[in-house]
């Protein structure tokens, strides 16, 4: 119980000293305040550890991946994990109420299961059964939690927010409940390492363009994952249905 | 007789939003087909596709409207040269970093929609990428005398102004808020990209 509370406090000086100081100037002001992030010396920092980590680990064990595997066995890996995702969505359509969905993801994972030779065919697509994806962050926002601030970044796990670390935590319980099914610990560790390094592999170029294409990667990641995650958000709680393109219908006049 | 003039005229005028909604569409279809035929496509070494992207880049984006947005509140404090050279610098890096990623087009067809209007008198055109599923592509486009002009493009959720914005405006308030300073930061990344010559 004293450990627990000592990490407690360690983490809670962590946050504090990690919290950003508001400017005075209007102008810094207004910049502080569109970037709505308050933890972010904080968040630079855990930012620039998973970039260090990255760097050193998961992109040439990536890099090293893909060397020694020839196209399809990649795309067969790439298939089987995004088969064994396919109950998480599932669960979650039926937790958002999303009968149409689920019955779609059903149909996916049954078809690339049986005929798709455990997951390594996908099948599904051959059969135009659309694909959806789904996770307990997008639960938790159709359950009324639309909004959630502030922006964190976790270490290894990357960007997130309140909502979304739940939301996590929760699929990562509901994939740790799919692989119960294998006894052995080491076979389970491999499986989700796999899924890692192949997750990574698919992402070599895109991660080296926008390395090269930005001013300031933090800034970039932050503001691409805020707004394609708005997005998943909207359209799960029908927001993006009921208000078209709103989202990102800024106006360009408001500055005069 | 009135009431027949009143029927062609309304008929007349129900149609003018039509036939500009479907030119919009036109013009951004023409304009996706020509960077799919001419550079995702052609036969040319990268630094001929560059150029080819540059000159479509540099006719059919509005860089001036774009090149305020992104810059935020520090637009206004900058000099009419520094704005200048800022436009310069910006749609110089912003075609290098797009056509870095050409690589990353591997054949899709891009399907067009429907159009719909956006705030500043402008509209958004809606695109899909062929996949499953298939991505989302928003072109907001701009009505500029008889042509028109691209103010966005929207991925998946993600706007390009939107993301750049962001960028810049952290990039400003971190580095003195000066426009010259992200000027030549811009200039200093573009340096770094190259492109393989024939």
């Amino acid at each position: 119980m004293k450990k627990n509370g000592l990490i407690f406090l360690t983490c809670a000086s962590l946050f504090v000293m990690g919290c950003a100081i508001k400017p005075t100037d209007p102008i810094a002001l207004q910049a502080y305040e569109e970037a709505n992030d308050p933890l972010e010396p904080f968040n630079r920092a855990m930012f620039e550890t998973n970039m260090l980590l990255d760097t050193a680990i998961l992109k040439p064990v990536a890099k090293g991946y893909r060397a020694i595997t020839p196209v399809f066995v990649r795309q067969g890996v790439s298939n089987f994990f995004d088969n064994l995702k396919q109950p998480g969505y599932f669960v979650n359509s039926l937790l958002q109420g999303e009968g149409q969905t689920a019955f779609d993801i059903s149909r996916r994972f049954l078809a690339n299961t049986l005929l798709g030779l455990g997951g390594l065919f996908d099948v599904a697509s051959d059969m135009n059964i659309p694909v959806h994806t789904n996770d307990f962050g997008e639960t938790l926002a159709v359950w009324g939690w639309e909004k959630s601030e502030p922006y964190i970044v976790w270490p290894l796990l990357g960007p997130s927010n309140p909502r979304d670390t739940i939301g996590a935590g929760f699929n990562m319980a509901l994939s740790t409940a799919e692989l119960s099914v294998i006894d052995e610990p080491m076979v389970r560790y491999g499986i989700w390492a796999l899924d890692t390094v192949q997750t990574r592999e698919k992402s070599i170029e895109f991660i080296e363009s926008l390395e090269k294409g930005t001013t300031d990667l933090y800034a970039t990641v932050r503001s691409m994952y805020r707004q394609n995650r708005e997005k998943k958000i909207n359209k799960a709680t029908g927001t993006l249905e009921n208000q078209g393109v709103s989202a990102y219908d800024f106006d360009f006049d408001d500055e005069e | 007789m009135k009431k027949l003039t009143a029927v062609f005229l309304s008929a007349f005028l129900m149609t003018m939003p039509v036939k500009a909604e479907q030119a919009g569409i036109d013009f951004t279809k023409k304009l996706a087909d020509d960077i799919i035929v001419n550079v995702l496509s052609a036969n040319i070494s990268d630094e001929e596709k560059l150029k080819v992207f540059h000159d479509r880049f540099k006719e059919d984006l509005d860089i001036q409207t774009i090149g305020k947005r992104v810059t935020g509140t520090y637009w206004k404090k900058a000099t009419p040269k520094e704005q200048e050279e800022f436009l310069a610098a910006f749609l110089d890096f912003t075609t290098k970093s797009w056509a870095d990623k050409f690589n990353l087009y591997t054949g899709q067809k891009i399907n067009f929609t429907g159009i719909q209007a956006a705030k500043s008198g402008q509209f958004f055109v809606s695109s899909a990428v062929e996949g499953n599923p298939p991505a989302e592509v928003l072109w907001r486009i701009k009505k500029s005398g008889d042509s028109y002009k691209i103010t966005d493009i929207v991925i998946e959720g993600v706007s390009m102004v939107t993301s750049y914005r962001n960028e810049y405006v952290a990039f400003l308030y971190k580095n003195g808020g000066k426009l010259s300073s992200l000027t030549e930061e811009l200039k200093r990344k573009s340096a770094s990209f190259s492109f393989t010559k024939k």
